[in-house]
């Protein structure tokens, strides 16, 4: 294999030297030019949450394993990994070959630091909460780690293949320079970053899972999704990440463009609150949840781009949603339950929503409010500043709440901190009932996966009927890109990885 | 009513008069809900609908129809803007008359705060007004209505300083006129054509501003319509349902266009200096 | 001299009142940079975990401490750290106002050169078609909102000819004048077009207002020629309004320009003072508000200094 230098002239020279077998890996462009609206919020890899800035450290740093277009744990930093028997032992074999951007090799010590970080409270990395079962790490050797468990905790593997549990240098956490420059394990290394207008990276020559397929990445800020449109149909940018369905419809209706789309993880939800009068009624919710048309909110809002869901949304452990309680509308035992709760005539309350996050939260929240009005509940819509919203939302603080919630390749790491009655988020969620804790519990350490999708399924079921809230659907996530870009993999989690090996024919 | 015939004696007054009126009407018609159809009644089996017979101007997102919907959104931008621009032009004067009239301390205390006021980014100062208080008609109007205060407490207090000084309010006092009739008699009057001017203007602005706070999510709150929000939900979709973009977009200009030319005219009626025989 | 004294120094007191208004404000706006950075993922947060966070983002203090601190920051020159960008805010503000100040000045050079002679020639053909036609495009300049406008730009020269100035890779005036002009003439279009239509309505109803004037009837009727009456004498006093109003709207666009920055996706001060709000960022909130009120009151006192300059028979400071 021989290595681009990182000039688009000599990749082609060469090309024409040897002749036409080398074109399609000597012919790529050096640069991809890549847009999104939303720009990463910060550097930290154990802090930062937000979509955005995922996209952008994965890209950078690497966890020790990683999830597949399938969402099968597939080898990153480690090679492989193991569970002792009763689970409460998990030991990883590292790549040797794994290196930093700043030269070093990635060794056991490395993870134990960063794994310390996270835990440690004064980080801040809010991913700790998936990791308090870990009760102690051991470096036998410079590439194995184990990690003791205080309890068995078979969804951890999971949630170590978030970039929240990315591996750092050992030196750098000392130096207290995490979150100020980037250094990681992964295909390309952040060259230059100017917030909220653009990124540049180049490729990662050390990088073990290498060569990436391009030669550097450029990342501009477009922050109006039209204008990404447009700046595609201008040539200008290779590859885009969209949001707004209503734009990314747009894209298959250019000859020289191509959308990819892919079901996600994340749902669309209208939580209700139920420790607000009448939501605390049980016949109350069921009567919200038998009223509303999940498939007209979907085709309405979001033309129709998605699917409805019930609470699982991970492709292996999703069951049929018309079989879960009221998938399909009945206003008539709407309105009985209605009645028999004592609220024939209706009420009123207030949801909110997010402004433009997700973008159809307006839309979906007009569609919901109307077919609600025909069980007589009068909803106010009160659309928000998107932090004005979180806080709100985090207090509890209203009658139902339009949301965008992220999903996980794991039901228990998705789910624990809203329905175990010790969930960091039970003032969110405000209902729990002994089902819904002992289900979860008991698919948090089974480790067969047809116990665990059966255990799993009555919690959907459960969780379906008594409809503290009520799950709409989920929709895709799009990437749009010009055709003469290939090789990449969308996956339900949203990550853009795969742009590693993505490459750009002339 | 003699004002009434001025304006429809005025050239440009008569095109401007009939569209404000006739946006009056449109805007009565539609609060006493002589709309086609239901302005939020969603039809959904008719989503994005072109303008046709059934649907004038087509029907958005929701099947909504969007002529009935621009009669009510007219009727919400008019309130929107006419209230704002009553409380800017309102406390505007009260405060511009005060500083002019009570002098020194007072005039530096207020004029101060106006330019603490104006000197702060005006989209940022209506974007925190209305995260504090939360979006909704009328935090619009408060928001719109204070930033658009200190340019209305400026245009009052110059003239207001001049007309002070000036002989006919001297001779007034001499003639032993109450402070009271002063202030409402002669400089008032005198201030009304920069008012009148500016109110027309700020109208316009006022209706942009409206419009622009809906393109950053922060005006009037779905489902209701406004000519603003209409035309900033319209802009996703403006390839796919132009009409969308379209009648708003008309509308709003055409709004506009209207205060303007009344604006002019009622400005050559009013002014004394430029008071020319209307031709 | 006396007068630019007296103005400057009300400068300090209402830049305080800018910072404590501007101060309050945004720490009253729910949410903070820990919100912001984490979203709802800021529930899984232990107290302690949102304590050093606290710390780190420097919002653990009572207010009127971290006031205080800034306060006397700014007083060094500091204007505080940015956490967002992780560096000086007066640097990221450097950085991104010259793009402000050249589209601020590239949209006033268009409405100028467009709409004073367009208002003049207006005025002199006062209520005949050609008067109305100048009105009518004028108005109809200033009823179009700018991200109407400019998404219909980027449209119609995208879908209708593929081609657009380069979006996203800013560059700015020194590094590629021409590709720099190709970057910002759009924008500069956009907002010159609404800038343009007011010059034109206050510059033709100011020359109307002129010609009317007792000293103007006086030369004409002691016989000067129309065009000497409209150049010599009407049109210094007719450009007063044209300034006041130009003044203001310069110091509004360098401001920033939010939505025409965010539909160009162009880097520019406003969009940075939107995002800061949005990402809670207060130092750069404060210190951005702050840098742009500063401009505001320079422009303002240059505007006031130059009716000295077009009307000798203002003086200042008589008020």
């Amino acid at each position: 294999m021989v290595y681009r230098t990182g000039r688009l002239l000599s990749g082609i020279a060469l090309a024409a030297m040897v002749g036409i077998a080398t074109v399609s890996t000597q012919a790529s462009a050096a640069t991809l030019h890549m847009a999104w609206s939303q720009d990463a919020t910060g550097l930290d890899p154990h802090k930062q949450t937000a979509f955005s800035s995922l996209r952008l450290l994965e890209l950078v740093y690497e966890p020790l394993v990683r999830l597949d277009a399938q969402l099968q744990i597939v080898p990153a930093i480690a090679d492989s990994w193991q569970f002792s028997k009763d689970a409460k032992e998990l030991t990883f074999k590292l790549n040797p070959k794994a290196k930093f951007q700043n030269g070093a090799a990635v060794t056991a010590a490395d993870v134990k630091a960063s794994f310390e970080r996270i835990l440690d409270e004064k980080t801040g990395a809010a991913a700790r909460a998936n990791f308090l079962s870990i009760a102690s790490i051991d470096t036998p050797d410079t590439t194995t780690v184990v990690f003791h468990l205080s309890q068995p905790d078979v969804p951890i593997l999971t949630a170590m293949s978030d970039v929240n549990a990315a591996i750092v240098p050992a030196s750098e956490i000392a130096a207290g320079s995490i979150g100020i420059k980037a250094v990681g394990s992964g295909p390309f290394k952040l060259d230059k970053w100017d917030p909220n207008a653009k990124e540049v990276l180049s490729a990662n020559k050390d990088w073990a899972g290498g060569p990436t397929g391009v030669d550097g990445i450029e990342i501009s800020v477009l922050p109006d999704e039209a204008s990404i449109l447009a700046a595609m149909r201008a040539k200008q940018v290779d590859f885009a990440l969209l949001n707004d369905p209503l734009v990314a419809t747009l894209v298959p209706k250019e000859p020289t463009l191509q959308l990819n789309r892919e079901p996600v993880l994340a749902y669309h939800v209208l939580q209700l609150n139920p420790s607000r009068k009448p939501m605390t009624e049980l016949k109350v919710r069921q009567a919200i949840s038998c009223a509303i048309d999940r498939q007209e909110v979907l085709d309405t809002a979001s033309l129709g781009e998605g699917k409805v869901t019930g609470p699982l949304t991970i492709p292996a452990l999703a069951t049929d949603p018309s079989a879960l309680f009221c998938y399909k509308r009945d206003v008539e035992k709407a309105k009985k339950l209605m009645a028999e709760a004592g609220h024939a005539d209706g009420f009123s309350a207030t949801v909110i929503g997010a402004t433009g996050e997700p973008p159809t939260a307006a839309a979906e929240a007009q569609v919901i409010q109307s077919q609600l009005a025909e069980i007589g509940i009068k909803l106010d819509i009160k659309m928000m500043e998107l932090n004005v919203y979180v806080d709100a939302w985090l207090k509890g603080d209203f009658d139902m709440a339009i949301a965008l919630n992220g999903g996980r390749a794991d039901p228990y790491t998705m789910y624990n901190r809203y329905w175990t009655k010790a969930g960091n988020l039970q003032k969110v969620a405000n209902y729990i009932d002994d089902t819904l804790d002992s289900l979860m519990q008991k698919g948090r350490v089974e480790t067969d996966p047809a116990e665990r999708k059966a255990t799993f399924g009555e919690f959907e079921k459960h969780l379906a009927e008594v409809s503290p809230w009520i799950w709409l659907y989920t929709s895709y996530s799009y990437t749009a890109q010009q055709k003469n870009v290939e090789g990449f993999v969308p996956t339900p989690t949203g990550t853009l990885f795969s742009l590693a090996k993505v490459t750009v024919k002339q | 009513m003699r004002m009434v015939r001025a304006v429809f004696s005025h050239g440009s007054g008569r095109i401007g008069g009939a569209i404000v009126g006739f946006y009056l009407l449109v805007a009565v018609l539609g609060m006493v809900g002589l709309t086609p159809h239901d302005p939020l009644a969603q039809f959904r089996i008719d989503r994005l609908h072109a303008p046709s017979a059934a649907y004038w101007m087509g029907t958005d997102l929701f099947g909504r129809d969007v002529a009935s919907r621009l009669m009510v959104g007219v009727g919400q931008s008019f309130i929107v803007a006419f209230l704002s621009v009553a409380f800017a032009s309102l406390a505007g004067t009260v405060l511009g008359l005060a500083a002019a009239w009570l002098g020194r301390r007072w005039d530096g205390i207020v004029m101060r705060v106006m330019d603490v006021l104006l000197a702060f980014p005006a989209i940022l100062l209506a974007l925190l007004i209305v995260a504090v208080a939360g979006p909704g008609t009328w935090t619009s109007v408060v928001a719109i209505g204070i930033v658009y205060t200190p340019i209305f407490t400026r245009i009052v207090r110059g003239p207001a300083l001049s007309l002070k000084a000036r002989e006919f309010v001297d001779a007034a006092r001499t003639f032993g006129s109450s402070t009271h009739y002063i202030v409402t008699r002669h400089l008032l009057l005198n201030l009304v054509a920069p008012l009148t001017v500016q109110v027309t203007l700020a109208l316009a602005w006022a209706l942009l501003t409206e419009a622009g706070l809906s393109f950053l999510g922060l005006g009037t709150q779905p489902p209701a319509a406004s000519l603003g929000l209409m035309l900033s939900d319209s802009r996703k979709l403006m390839e796919t349902a132009p009409w969308l973009m379209i009648f708003p977009g008309l509308a709003i200009m055409i709004s506009i266009l209207g205060f303007n030319l009344l604006g002019d005219a009622l400005r050559d009626i009013l002014d004394p200096r430029t008071r020319r025989s209307p031709a | 001299m006396t007068y630019l004294m007296r103005r400057l120094a009300t400068f300090p007191l209402v830049l305080l009142g800018v910072s404590i208004l501007v101060f309050v404000a945004i720490r009253m706006v729910p949410g903070d940079a820990i919100t912001a950075m984490l979203g709802t993922e800021a529930g899984l947060l232990t107290p302690q975990q949102r304590q050093s966070l606290a710390a780190y983002f420097g919002i653990d203090q009572p207010w009127l401490v971290q006031y205080w601190r800034w306060l006397l920051g700014v007083f060094q020159g500091n204007l505080g750290i940015s956490v967002t960008y992780g560096r000086p805010v007066l640097d990221v503000i450097l950085e991104r106002f010259p793009l402000t100040l050249e589209l601020a000045l590239m949209s006033m050079i268009i409405a100028l050169a467009v709409g004073v002679p367009a208002g003049i020639f207006a005025a002199t053909r006062n209520e005949r078609p050609s008067d109305l036609g100048v009105r009518v495009i004028a108005m109809i300049g200033q009823s179009t909102p700018s991200f109407v406008l400019g998404l219909l730009i980027i449209y119609t020269l995208s879908a209708g000819f593929g081609v657009l100035p380069a979006m996203g890779a800013f560059v700015p005036l020194w590094q590629d004048p021409l590709r720099n002009l190709g970057q910002l003439i759009l924008p500069a279009l956009t907002l010159g077009f609404a800038f343009a239509a007011s010059v034109t309505r206050i510059s033709r109803s100011a020359m109307l207002d002129v010609l009317s004037d007792d000293y103007v009837r006086t030369a004409r009727s002691k016989g000067a020629s129309a065009r000497s009456v409209i150049w010599r004498h009407a049109l210094p006093n007719a450009l007063i309004p044209v300034v006041t109003l130009s003044g203001i709207e310069f110091g509004y666009l360098l401001g920033g320009a939010v939505i025409v920055e965010q539909v160009f996706a162009l880097p520019g001060l406003g969009r940075m003072v939107l995002d800061a709000i949005l990402q809670r960022d207060y130092a750069l909130v404060q210190g951005c508000v702050l840098f742009i009120a500063f401009n505001f009151m320079i422009i303002n006192l240059l505007v006031d200094l130059a009716y000295v300059l077009l009307d000798p028979r203002i003086r200042l400071g008589e008020q």
